[in-house]
């Protein structure tokens, strides 16, 4: 089994977010940079996979400046055999992104390509399914659930009211989401035998493409709100705007 | 001129609810050029589709294929590409199937792709969308040159109501490998809707006093039949009243309901962290200085023991009409 | 009126801290083990890296990333980074800004003061930081020489074979309250080294437990302060640091306050007070609100926004309170785990970075020489740092401190008469009592309700400190015996990040809320190492 995850570095959830001057992007200074939690997901599945068919190898994938580097060699300290860092600007326009990846994977006998199923800063949600549409493959986005039997694949993910079930046959992409897995963390002896893996690096160069960033803002603060009356009393005022103004009942 | 093709949703040989929004969106991209909007119904043959003209739609497209039962995204890619050619932009809803779908069309007609956009302009050359980002601390602005895919918010544009009817026309799926076998859906088995995805979530924290006082609570949700969930503060999950998975706050459950309820709560910002970005927020709570009034929508001043069951009958009332 | 006598209450220290354990299977082995990564970890890290490259270094943390644990004012004297970094100019250090201009207060409810800078407290040519961007920053130098570091695995105990200290175990991650395991535990890993250096700053339990153990002693006892700190963004930038004395602390206690200017639009502001303290109700979060409020700040921090929120206590003893060891058979202590802190001046840092490169320097000589880490040959290392500028510089002050222990206004004339005569009024040494052996006198009192624009409740703070500590871990605090609701007060008020509450006569506990200040470990229940990542995570303090 080789299975490719495709990493991405994205602030952590916690982080405040600041507009840099530009008003284009976050202000970067003193963000804390994680591996992209649904990606996780993703890095997990692979190791685990790995692990149970006791042979194989598992591979990280990054598009990015030098900055990924530090979040791929956590995913190899998680357990991924092999980092890949693909050297240049990520594009404002997925299907660029996309395109570079799935250059790098096409040709590289992977059974599965892997990533999470949006990316916690920018919320694309599109890389994944534009690499397997790129490289003709079938795909299934935002797993909850993954079984490999017999070169074909199982996966749930949910929609509205339900969890769709499919099937395809391998090599597949799917992108992950949470309830996967759980992933793990690093442990001591990953984290050494990290330094020893091997790491290559490709220097890629990504079109523009067709999108453009215009503006980043802070969403309005939130109206303050009014106090409607005391007691039990205020209940059908209450009622009146919750069904009349706010249409939420 | 931007004419523009929705891509609707079908299940169990139905219009998925949303149709009539995504049109609205779709509407307001062609008007602004005067361009016009088709409907895209993939299906197995008999969907009624009558309401789609007075939503807007110009033209009802209908393909239909024995794959099309299930969610098939590899025939529904072929078709939308085998006349994409006529369209400025195709909009879906960015519901899970929409945004499964929205990224294959783009890398598969060559088109950039923008998801959850909350608001759509065409100006000249470029559609401009607006998408939040960062979970919601931030807005986007995007703008997207050439033909384009948008996945629309569910709930972004109300749904029209004026137009005509539309023409129904019957095109052809082409050819297509069906790579993924979509089988079915199953009901989610979970018998306790989480707080994470219930639309409306009613809270409670210490100023319940006792945990079995959360009954209130639960009468509140009942009463919104099968929509709402109960969640808790974190210092009534430690103190052991609620279950950990009912917690909402920085160290709980992030929660987006359209609702939401916090009865006793104080307002911790670890807890606010936690639901902020409800869509609206009611607080029930004695203490008028309670942090919770400065970001509650609406609130009330008393005693949740009156109050409540006050409000638990005024929903009942309601939902039974 | 009652009192409270802390010592009375406490638990003694968990025996689980030293295991004379066989190191299991799977333990990494390594040549030298460094328990804390902050700035005397680290620099002891990188000056061993530099030195002898061969040695295998790893560097064990307990917060989920470097710095993330790590609290200073700061001022920084930069001759320790100098003299680690000969190299480098001082532009490529992370600094906040140069200190041009400095001014001391004693305050009064309502007015304050300006008063001469006494020569300790003078800052000219040092450095404004954060100390986690140094500590951040300190840990690239030194992964980049090739140390490992750990973050995020907490020592648990000191692995012990006879006399000797051979290594540490680290601790269980992914237990439930009751220490059973969930679907991401992660067992405790056993690391062995040659030579395990004690960093884990103030208040460390592995330090405190080998010395037990050893019986390793003091003159006198070492003693704390509780420092409670909070980074600003404000609209006009300060163009000065600030110290002061006085309000909003009672007369018979120690302390004063600090604001820094960390660049154009931030200020660090924070209140450090002696845990000798008289009022069992004193509450150190709550005064630094308070004095926000004072004119003096309170039109600094208008229109600005509380961007974070920490805590960490300060050991105080000073010269007197340094251990009369301070290596052992395979151990060895730097930084704040051994006292070395300037208490006149509220200096460390470049203390701690010195003393891990004296102990880096004498682990290479031991090791090169003598092929391990036997107790005589790390001496050393003692003998090095009493030799050097930072016990030199604390004997000059060794009393200063310990004048205060009696009121505030006999301190300060006193500590004048010591600066004068460069430490040798009075002569001799005063001795102290630990912390705990003070008593406590409680009072009614009343409660302070935050405005949530400039003032802001402990809950509010510790979701400040970036703590998102998993509710569900187990406790990690040990609560001694006969706790009354006088007592459970006093720890209310003591903790500055709600961990406790008095409800009713009981105490209850929230675990969670820790930011691992460890005021109660000295004063109250014990603090012992928890799951790695847990606690704070301090960007900016
Ligand atoms: C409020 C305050 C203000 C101060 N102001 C100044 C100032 O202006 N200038 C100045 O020079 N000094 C100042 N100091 C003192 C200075 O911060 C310290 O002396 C210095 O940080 C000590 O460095 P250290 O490496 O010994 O300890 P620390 O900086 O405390 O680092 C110890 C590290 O060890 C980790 N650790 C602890 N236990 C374990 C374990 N069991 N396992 C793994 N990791 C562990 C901790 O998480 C931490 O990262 C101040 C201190 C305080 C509290």
């Amino acid at each position: 089994m080789k299975i490719a995850v495709c990493l991405r570095r994205t602030p952590d959830t916690t982080a405040k977010i600041v507009i840099a001057a530009g008003g284009t992007s976050i202000d970067e200074t003193g963000v804390k940079f994680v591996p992209n939690p649904y990606d996780e997901y993703a890095i997990e599945a692979a190791i685990a996979l790995k692990e149970k068919a006791g042979a194989g190898e598992t591979v990280v994938v990054a598009l990015g400046a030098d900055s990924v580097q530090e979040t791929l060699r956590t995913a190899l300290a998680m357990g991924i055999d092999r980092a890949v860092h693909l050297q240049g600007n990520a594009s404002a326009d997925g299907l660029e992104n996309a395109r570079a990846l799935a250059d790098h994977v096409r040709g590289g006998g992977y059974d599965l390509v892997l990533f999470g199923k949006l990316a916690v800063d920018d919320y694309g949600q599109q890389t994944g399914a534009m690499v397997a549409e790129l490289l003709e493959l079938p795909c299934a986005t935002a797993i909850t659930m993954l079984e490999i039997a017999d070169g074909r694949a199982t996966v749930e993910r949910e929609v509205e009211g339900g969890v769709e079930q499919a099937t395809c046959a391998l090599p597949a992409v799917f992108t992950c989401d949470k309830g996967l897995n759980n992933p793990r963390l690093p442990s001591l002896k990953g984290i050494m035998a990290a330094r020893k893996k091997p790491f290559d690096i490709a220097p890629v160069t990504v079109a523009a493409g067709a999108v453009t960033v215009a503006s980043l803002v802070l969403p309005p603060e939130r109206a303050a709100g009014r106090i409607v009356g005391e007691g039990a009393a205020a209940v059908p005022a209450l009622m009146q705007l919750l069904v009349s103004d706010a249409k939420v009942i | 001129m931007a004419n523009v093709l929705a891509v609707l949703e079908v299940r169990n040989g139905a219009l998925r609810k949303g149709s009539a929004e995504l049109l609205a969106a779709a509407r307001r991209l062609a008007d602004a050029s005067g361009g016009t909007v088709d409907a895209l119904v993939c299906s197995t043959g008999a969907v009624n589709t009558d309401t789609l003209g007075a939503a807007g739609a110009d033209r009802v497209l209908s393909a239909s294929h024995a794959d099309f039962a299930n969610y098939c995204p590899d025939g529904t890619v072929a078709t939308v590409a085998s006349v994409s050619a006529q369209y400025r932009a195709i909009v879906v809803s960015a519901s899970a199937t929409g945004k499964d779908l929205a990224p294959r069309i783009a890398a598969r007609i060559n088109a950039p792709c923008a998801m959850d956009v909350t608001s759509v302009d065409l100006s000249g050359d470029t559609i401009r969308v607006v998408r939040p980002v960062y979970a919601g601390k931030a807005l986007q602005t995007v703008d997207l040159r050439g033909s384009t895919v948008i996945a629309v918010r569910p709930g972004a544009y109300a749904g029209l109501g004026a137009g005509k009817a539309g023409a129904n026309v019957s095109i052809t799926v082409p050819p297509f490998t069906k790579r993924l076998d979509v089988t079915g859906i199953r009901t989610a088995n979970t018998g306790l809707l989480d707080v994470a995805e219930a639309r409306v979530v009613i809270s409670g924290g210490r100023g319940l006093g006792d945990p079995k006082h959360f009954v209130l609570l639960e009468e509140l949700a009942a009463a919104f039949g099968g929509e709402a969930a109960v969640g808790a503060s974190r210092a009534v999950v430690d103190a052991g009243w609620a279950e950990h998975g009912a917690q909402v706050g920085q160290t709980g459950k992030t929660v987006a309901p359209e609702l939401y309820i916090a009865v006793g709560i104080s307002g911790a910002i670890q807890h606010l962290a936690g639901m902020r970005t409800a869509k609206v927020i009611v607080a029930i709570n004695r203490d008028k200085d309670a942090p919770i009034f400065k970001v509650a929508d609406y609130g009330i001043v008393g005693d949740l023991f009156e109050v409540v069951p006050a409000l638990t009958a005024a929903v009942k009332q309601v939902k039974a009409h | 009126m009652g009192v409270v006598l802390p010592v009375r209450h406490q638990a003694p220290l968990p025996t689980t801290l030293i295991r004379a354990e066989t190191p299991r299977a799977e333990a990494i082995e390594l040549d030298v083990l460094i328990v804390g990564g902050g700035p005397a970890g680290l620099a002891c890290a990188i000056q061993l890296a530099r030195s002898a490259p061969d040695l295998g270094v790893g560097v064990l943390e307990k917060a989920g990333s470097l710095g993330e644990h790590s609290l200073s004012g700061a001022v920084i004297n930069p001759i320790a980074l100098r003299a680690l970094f000969p190299d480098k100019p001082d532009s490529e250090f992370p600094f906040r800004q140069r200190v041009e201009g400095e001014a001391v207060y004693f305050m009064t409810a309502a007015g304050s003061l300006r008063i001469p800078t006494p020569p300790t407290m003078k800052n000219h040519g040092n450095y404004t930081v954060s100390l986690c961007e140094l500590v951040r920053w300190l840990g690239e130098q030194a992964e980049a020489l090739g140390v490992n570091i750990f973050p995020g695995f907490p020592a648990e105990s000191l692995l012990v074979d006879g006399q000797r200290v051979i290594g540490v175990r680290t601790v269980a991650g992914g237990l439930d309250r009751d220490r059973n395991p969930t679907d991401v535990f992660q067992e405790p890993t056993d690391l062995t080294a040659k030579v395990v250096v004690l960093a884990e700053g103030t208040r460390g339990p592995l330090a405190q437990a080998w010395r037990d153990w050893q019986q390793v002693g003091s003159d006198n006892p070492q003693i704390f302060a509780l420092g409670v700190k909070e980074v600003w963004e404000i609209p006009q930038p300060l163009d000065r640091v600030i110290h002061t004395l006085g309000w909003p602390l009672p007369r018979d206690a120690f302390g004063g306050s600090w604001c820094y200017p960390m660049g154009p639009n931030q200020v660090s502001i924070g209140l450090v007070v002696g845990l000798d303290y008289h009022d069992a109700g004193l509450d150190v979060h709550e005064s630094l609100q308070r004095m926000k409020l004072h004119p003096l700040f309170r039109g600094l921090l208008q229109g600005g926004t509380l961007l974070e929120w920490g805590a960490k206590t300060i050991p105080e003893g000073g010269y007197y309170a340094i251990p009369h060891r301070l290596s052992g058979d395979g151990v060895m202590m730097i930084g704040d785990t051994a006292g070395l802190v300037d208490v006149p001046s509220l200096k460390g840092i470049h203390y701690a970075m010195e003393s891990g490169m004296l102990a880096a320097t004498a682990i290479v000589a031991a090791l090169q020489q003598h092929g391990g880490g036997g107790g005589a040959h790390l001496a050393a290392y003692d003998q090095a740092v009493r030799q050097s500028r930072i016990v030199g510089d604390m004997h000059v002050t060794r009393n200063m401190r310990l004048a205060f222990k009696d009121g505030f206004v006999g301190g300060v004339v006193k500590a004048g008469l010591m600066t004068i005569s460069r430490g040798a009024f009075p002569g001799g040494r005063i001795a102290m009592a630990a912390d705990a052996e003070a008593p406590r006198e409680t009072h009614a009192d009343t409660p302070f309700v935050p405005d949530n624009v400039l003032t802001f409740s402990k809950v509010d703070a510790v979701f400040k400190s970036g703590n998102a500590t998993r509710d569900t871990i187990p406790s990690h605090l040990v609560v001694g015996r006969d706790i009354t609701g006088d007592v459970a007060d006093f720890y209310a008020h003591l903790c500055p990040a709600g961990v406790y509450e008095r409800q009713g006569d009981t105490l209850r506990v929230n675990p969670p809320n820790c930011v691992d200040c460890k005021a109660t470990d000295v004063l109250g229940p014990r603090w012992t190492p928890r799951e790695g990542g847990s606690g704070p995570r301090y960007r900016l303090m």
